[in-house]
């Protein structure tokens, strides 16, 4: 049954070939192209791309086909793997010729397509023909994935060769080397880098509000309350190993809590910030605990079921009729006030420390948990409930404990995020924002804060700066979920909770948060001895 | 030398947990309180469905039995769509007890190759008549072909959401297939939506099943239309209900599956290709999935990319409602659950708005008093 290599090849180059037709049908070919061209300033958009940018595309997708195939066939010879390329590059660039054949014929026909695949405008399709008349077009598409699929086996063979085996041990061990650099010198040496980092953290945090201009402000300021708020459903998820789906609920919650208690429309009752800050996350948490009290006996996929329908009804009651007199309606509430300081209004330097302020809290708070007992309580239940009720876990205490800290967290941000924006209103409590935050903390690595730092600018902050993306950016979150899933479900930072306890049986060095049991770690041990 | 007071330490720390929360009167305090919630909960629905159902009919008499009877038709056609996705979701998670989140975007897909083959079929011209178009020449085999289409569509997407998205992952823990299915959803929607873009799209029907127009019957001096779309896609579903019951306990695939459901390892040393029938299974519940997704885009006409998620939700709960893993169970439940969401707000005097609403109390209802179901999960397994 064992395929030979070549077909293996022209397996690997079919299904290039149908992730590159699935690109080009998307205009993701366009996108990619025109983030290239903004490099080397040439102008392209995605409904006419220039040429260049979608021959950019197709060297990289090319180059990438003809690597993989290359490195497929590890044991086989140098002349044999650069066949493989070569036949990866020519089967996926048959899928490519074909499909821009197609263009050419609905071209020559003056057939258009765009009422039905949005994408394929009239210049689009030229573009992708890169503007040769006839065949060319078509031999074009066809030998840029050839020729690049072949440089890419080349590529792989070369840097196999022994001229180069030096450079290859250097650059495969530099990020080993650095560490091991970082952490050589005393403990009291170590002890005083921390603290010139912290010091130095501490000034940037200090200075950079002032410097970086209100739109920054509301950017970082933004990506601080999805750390908040990854924080909060870390401790469900990533900690006690529940999962929960509608947590934007609780966000929700504290948002309307500040905003009906002081906006001028509906209520006009204008308590004042703090105590309403203080009102929106108990009253999150009370809701945390209301849901969670009937359900602790729920298995964790119900769980994560009834927590939608629970985000879902928030939603939907809020968009109702019912609710306007009360919460706005679909309009939502506006000029909901802020905090103020010495009689000023706060201005957003003024939140963007308040969001620091916040985010060193949740931190704070989040780490002492995670280094206490009722952390470990956590730790135990996630990893397998049976036997933590079995060694006298209270597991539905604790269970509850994580939901009601979380859902907290969650009235925190949302409390911050209505006075700051002024505004809120049931369009921002949509399950895709529930599923933004458990993206934000699987992707970065579940259970830690480096992590939940890493998952919030990933996820909040890049798609400010790369604006051509922000159409792809949930296709790549659904893509993201399932290969994380399969290929690195511990996160982009694993969770720093190694098996110390027993030494001698090196255990694997990446422990999965969801897979492998964590033994449990003494918080007292420093583990750099 | 080195490792005695690492481990020593380590151990005191399983001690420390293995004495967790061993205070008695705490624990009992917390389990008091839940076992006090059900009842409480339970009285005060009970006792607000009696207050309804005597308002409704003894103190106010606000509809007639004709708008009865008009919420009830309505129930069941959606009830029968519901039925078809819900077995989709029952036969999945009692062979790989995981949510296949995704299923309601298979339908969506299923409901998109329909559509594309109703375009298609009406832009086919068989004749020298400007209106004759194969749609409404052969509208018969029309829509033999658009199921077909739609069903294999959808069959296609269940086989490779599972290939890609599941089969690596059946080993990992209960929670990594669920989010990677949440991924599957969001990619799914997302991709109908870049390829597609985000409008509304109306579905052409034949002239045979044009929407709106029906038999009517006369039931307390008022016309009640009972749609042909609705009745087509009642005894559709009712058929092919029929159908996988048939196929899922006479066949040998049918006996292949259950046997998966029990237990796998066992099944394979018995000679089941575990990995085949598992696929089969996708396949199953793809195919009824795009059936539904075709019969909701003829009898509801709007379609677009998010059209699979909603019904899909609710045709979870209406699996979970009649009992996870069994397909009676998910049958009954679809049903239920069309008929409550339609005849409910009436019933229960709120807003037809807060239908959605509905739907979730009662899968949350569901959960906390009979998480077992109505008809009990078929396939037992292990509580955590």
């Amino acid at each position: 049954m064992k395929k030979t290599y070549l077909r293996q090849s022209f397996d690997t180059g079919i299904i290039f070939g149908i992730v590159h037709i699935f690109c080009v049908l998307i205009a993701f070919n366009a996108m990619l192209g025109s983030l290239l061209a903004k490099i080397v300033n040439v102008t392209s958009s995605l409904t006419s791309p220039a040429v260049g940018a979608l021959i950019a595309y197709a060297v990289i997708l090319g180059l990438w086909a003809g690597i993989a195939s290359a490195l497929r066939q590890r044991e086989l010879s140098d002349g044999k793997r650069l066949l493989a390329s070569l036949v990866t590059g020519s089967s996926s660039g048959l899928l490519a010729a074909v499909l821009v054949g197609i263009f050419q014929l609905m071209l020559i026909l003056n057939i258009n397509p765009r009422d039905y695949l949005t994408n394929l405008s009239l210049p689009f399709m030229q573009a992708c023909l890169y503007s040769l008349p006839g065949l060319l077009g078509i031999l074009a598409n066809f030998f840029t994935f050839l020729i690049s699929a072949f440089v890419g086996g080349l590529l792989v063979v070369g840097w196999n060769l022994h001229g180069f085996a030096s450079i290859r041990h250097q650059i495969n061990n530099a990020p080993k080397n650095w560490i091991a650099k970082l952490r050589s010198g005393s403990a009291k040496k170590q002890l005083i880098q921390k603290y010139v980092f912290y010091a130095l953290l501490f000034v940037l945090i200090a200075i950079l509000p002032l410097e970086w201009g209100s739109y920054w402000n509301y950017v970082i300021g933004t990506v601080g309350l999805y750390v908040i708020m990854g924080l909060g459903l870390n401790i469900i998820v990533g900690l006690s190993g529940q999962l929960v789906l509608g947590y934007i609920a609780f966000f929700a919650i504290g948002a309307y809590t500040m905003a009906l208690l002081n906006a001028p429309i509906p209520h006009n009752l204008m308590w004042g910030f703090w105590p309403a800050l203080v009102l929106a996350i108990l009253l999150a948490a009370l809701a945390g605990f209301l849901l969670g009290l009937p359900l602790m006996r729920l298995r964790g996929d119900y769980l994560a079921i009834v927590t939608l329908g629970f985000g879902e009804i928030i939603r939907i009651l809020l968009n109702s009729d019912l609710l306007t007199s009360f919460s706005g309606g679909p309009r939502g509430v506006q000029g909901i006030h802020g905090p103020t300081i010495f009689g000023q209004v706060f201005s957003d330097v003024n939140y963007m420390y308040l969001i620091i302020l916040a985010v060193a809290l949740a931190m704070y708070v989040y780490n002492r948990l995670q280094h206490s007992r009722t952390g470990r309580a956590w730790l135990a239940i996630r990893e397998d409930e049976t036997v933590a009720r079995a060694t006298g876990v209270n597991t539905n205490k604790y269970k509850l404990l994580a939901l009601v800290i979380g859902a907290g967290f969650a009235g925190l941000a949302g409390a911050i995020s209505a006075a700051m924006n002024q505004f809120i209103g049931p369009g921002d409590q949509s399950l895709m924002a529930s599923i933004n935050v458990l993206c934000e903390i699987i992707v970065g690595g579940m259970g830690n804060i480096p992590g939940t730092l890493l998952g919030a600018f990933a996820l909040k902050g890049l798609p400010e700066l790369l604006r051509e993306v922000e159409n792809f950016r949930m296709l790549a979150f659904g893509a993201l979920l399932v290969a994380m899933m399969i290929l690195r479900p511990e996160g982009l930072i694993p969770s720093q909770r190694p098996t110390l306890e027993l030494p001698e049986e090196t255990p694997p060095a990446t422990s999965s948060t969801l897979t492998d049991a964590a033994k449990i770690k003494p918080p007292e041990e420093n583990p750099h001895d | 030398m080195h490792h005695s007071p690492t481990k020593s330490i380590a151990r005191k720390a399983v001690i420390a947990i293995m004495t967790a929360d061993i205070p008695h009167d705490l624990k009992k305090k917390g389990n008091q309180l839940l076992k006090l919630i059900r009842p409480l909960l339970g009285g005060i629905v009970g006792l607000f469905l009696i207050y309804r159902l005597y308002v409704i009919l003894i103190v106010e008499h606000p509809y007639g039995p004709d708008t009865w009877t008009r919420l009830l038709i309505a129930g069941l056609i959606l009830g029968g769509v519901y039925s078809l996705i819900a077995i989709g979701y029952t036969l999945v998670y009692g062979i790989l007890f995981m949510i296949n989140f995704a299923h309601g975007d298979v339908m969506m897909l299923g409901a998109f190759g329909g559509y594309f083959v109703f375009e298609a079929l009406n832009a086919l011209k068989v004749g020298i008549d400007a209106k004759s178009n194969f749609l409404n020449v052969y509208p018969y085999y029309s829509i033999i072909i658009a199921f077909i289409v739609g069903m294999t569509v959808a069959a296609l997407t269940g086989y490779f959401l599972e290939k890609i998205a599941y089969r690596p992952l059946r080993k990992a823990p209960r929670l990594v297939p669920l989010i990677s299915a949440i991924g599957a959803s969001i990619f799914l929607e997302n991709a109908v939506e870049l390829l597609f873009s985000p409008q509304l799209r109306n579905y052409t029907n034949p002239d045979i099943l044009h929407r709106g127009s029906g038999w009517t019957i006369v039931i307390n001096h008022s016309n009640v239309i009972v749609p042909y779309t609705g009745v087509f896609s009642f005894l559709l579903s009712a058929i092919l209900l029929v159908i996988v019951y048939t196929i899922v306990r006479k066949t040998r695939l049918g006996r292949a599956m259950r046997a998966v459901a029990l237990d796998k390892k066992t099944a394979a040393l018995m000679g089941v290709d575990v990995d085949s029938t598992i696929s089969q299974t996708f396949i199953l519940s793809g195919a009824l999935a795009g059936a539904a997704g075709v019969m909701f885009g003829i009898h509801n006409g709007l379609i677009y990319y998010y059209t699979g998620f909603i019904p899909g939700i609710k045709a979870f709960t209406a699996a979970v409602l009649g009992g996870i893993g069994n397909l009676p169970g998910a049958m009954l439940g679809g049903m239920f659950l069309g008929i409550v969401e339609s005849v409910g707000p009436a019933a229960l005097g709120i807003d037809f708005q807060l239908k959605d609403v509905l739907a979730f109390v009662i899968l949350i209802l569901v959960l906390i008093f009979k998480p077992s179901g109505l008809l009990g999960e078929s396939l037992a397994e292990e509580k955590l």
